[in-house]
């Protein structure tokens, strides 16, 4: 607390450290779409193209969370 | 049927790979500090090419992202025109690419693939070619000095002369404390490395400006994608709706006749528009996001562990580089679609098939 340049500059990495709790979401929600893809694909491998799509469209949506996270975690770091 | 064994024999290449995982490995714990790796210096905006330039070098790494693959586009079609019947390599690999696309597309949107292909296949393209460009040597190493003013920073070490240019290295054996009032000395010092005074050093404590950076490190490259993703969303609706394309946005007739529903439609409509402006944003930081991410991770496991990682972080980032240009491609596809067929099937009770 004696220097309050250091003290912000500390927080501001804290900052971004929580800011990527928003991944564990993300990883969650990728996981099970990967899960639930490998399962159809398994189950009709005929359909795999059109499901390859759709899984890797959702896992597309997950992980837009965490990109989210990312990018405030960024900009907490080197712009704020 | 038959499958023979393979005599099994000494190759060139193994102990070519071998070679360069010793020189890589003198160069990382060696007594040599010059060649160790220095953790990076991370900017988040892209940096001018040279002091006082308009250009930035992440506008550079697009341009010659654009070159090649206009070159590789025209060796492609004049490949197409001379009539071969055995396609070569350069053509199956683009083939291989439009085939892929082209079921995609006309998978989603069936009879306007045609129109709407160009554009999309367009985005793919150039994603693809910059994200697997910057993987290349030399970008984000290669640059002219400056001062620094953060922590690591590092004394120049001159290498020699190119035509009465000095080039210059900096040394990680030798960190250099950076001064706290080196506000003044940056402009002068860091155009000195590119005019070639040899007399004095570029810069006291010095950092390295890139001149290539990847394309996709860059905001301004992924929201100018994601509006041009986001408008020709737009004009393909108005091409296949009419007007009435924007009445999905402005849902009056239910807020006329609707009741209370109608009113929730109204909303609903509005909410469209906003998801609109929303899909620019994920569109741009999912890609900015990935990529930067990318680069930041193999700088700094680089830096951290140089030998052994690297090389299959770079396969992981070539494999997320069409990843994330096949992600942009075919949520542009997918919207472009929804946007072609009629929203409320309840009003009307029209089919578009």
């Amino acid at each position: 607390m004696n220097d309050p340049v250091a003290f912000v500059a500390g927080l501001k990495l804290l900052g971004a450290g929580l800011a990527m709790l928003g991944a564990i979401g993300a990883g969650v929600g990728v996981g099970i779409a990967a899960s639930g893809g490998v399962q159809a694909m398994g189950r009709n491998p005929d359909a795999a193209n059109i499901i390859q799509t759709n899984m890797i469209l959702g896992m597309a949506f997950a992980e837009a969370v965490a990109i989210y996270a990312l990018a405030v975690a960024l900009i907490i770091i080197f712009a704020a | 049927m038959s499958e023979q064994t393979k005599k099994w024999r000494y190759g060139v290449k193994r102990w070519i790979v071998l070679a360069l995982f010793i020189v890589g490995g003198y160069a990382a714990f060696g007594r040599n500090t010059m060649l160790r790796p220095i953790s990076p210096v991370v900017v988040l905006p892209a940096e001018p090419i040279s002091p006082n330039s308009p250009i930035t070098n992440t506008m550079l790494a697009t341009l010659i992202a654009d070159v090649v693959l206009l070159l590789f586009a025209f060796g492609a079609y004049r490949f197409h025109k001379q009539g071969n019947l055995v396609p070569n390599g350069l053509y199956n690999f683009f083939e291989t690419i439009i085939e892929f696309l082209w079921n995609t597309v006309e998978g989603a949107t069936g009879k306007w693939a045609k129109r709407i292909f160009p554009v999309v296949a367009t985005i793919f393209l150039l994603i693809f070619f910059a994200n697997v460009i910057k993987l290349f040597p030399g970008f984000e190493s290669i640059g002219w000095m400056k001062e620094a003013h953060k922590a690591p920073a590092y004394a120049p070490v001159k290498l020699f002369d190119l035509g009465g240019l000095p080039v210059y290295t900096i040394d990680k054996g030798r960190p250099v404390e950076v001064e706290a009032h080196g506000e003044e000395a940056t402009a002068a010092a860091g155009a000195e490395s590119e005019h070639g005074e040899a007399k004095t050093e570029p810069c006291h404590a010095c950092e390295v400006v890139p001149f290539l950076r990847g394309s996709a490190t860059d905001l301004n490259f992924t929201i100018a994608l994601a509006i041009i993703a986001v408008v020709m969303t737009q004009v393909y609706g108005v091409w296949a709706l009419g007007p009435s394309y924007f009445s999905k946005f402005f849902q009056f007739g239910a807020l006329v006749n609707g009741g209370i529903f109608g009113l929730i439609n109204f909303g609903v409509g509005f909410l469209e528009l906003i998801l609109e402006f929303a899909k620019i944003l994920s569109f741009s930081f999912r890609l900015f996001g990935n990529i930067f991410a990318g680069t930041l991770l193999l700088s700094i496991v680089g830096a951290l562990l140089p030998i052994v990682i690297p090389p299959g972080l770079y396969l992981f980032e070539i494999f997320f580089g069409i990843i994330q240009a096949y992600v942009f491609f075919l949520l542009a596809t997918m919207f472009i679609s929804m946007a072609l067929v009629s929203h409320h099937g309840d009003g009307h009770g029209e089919e578009h098939h």
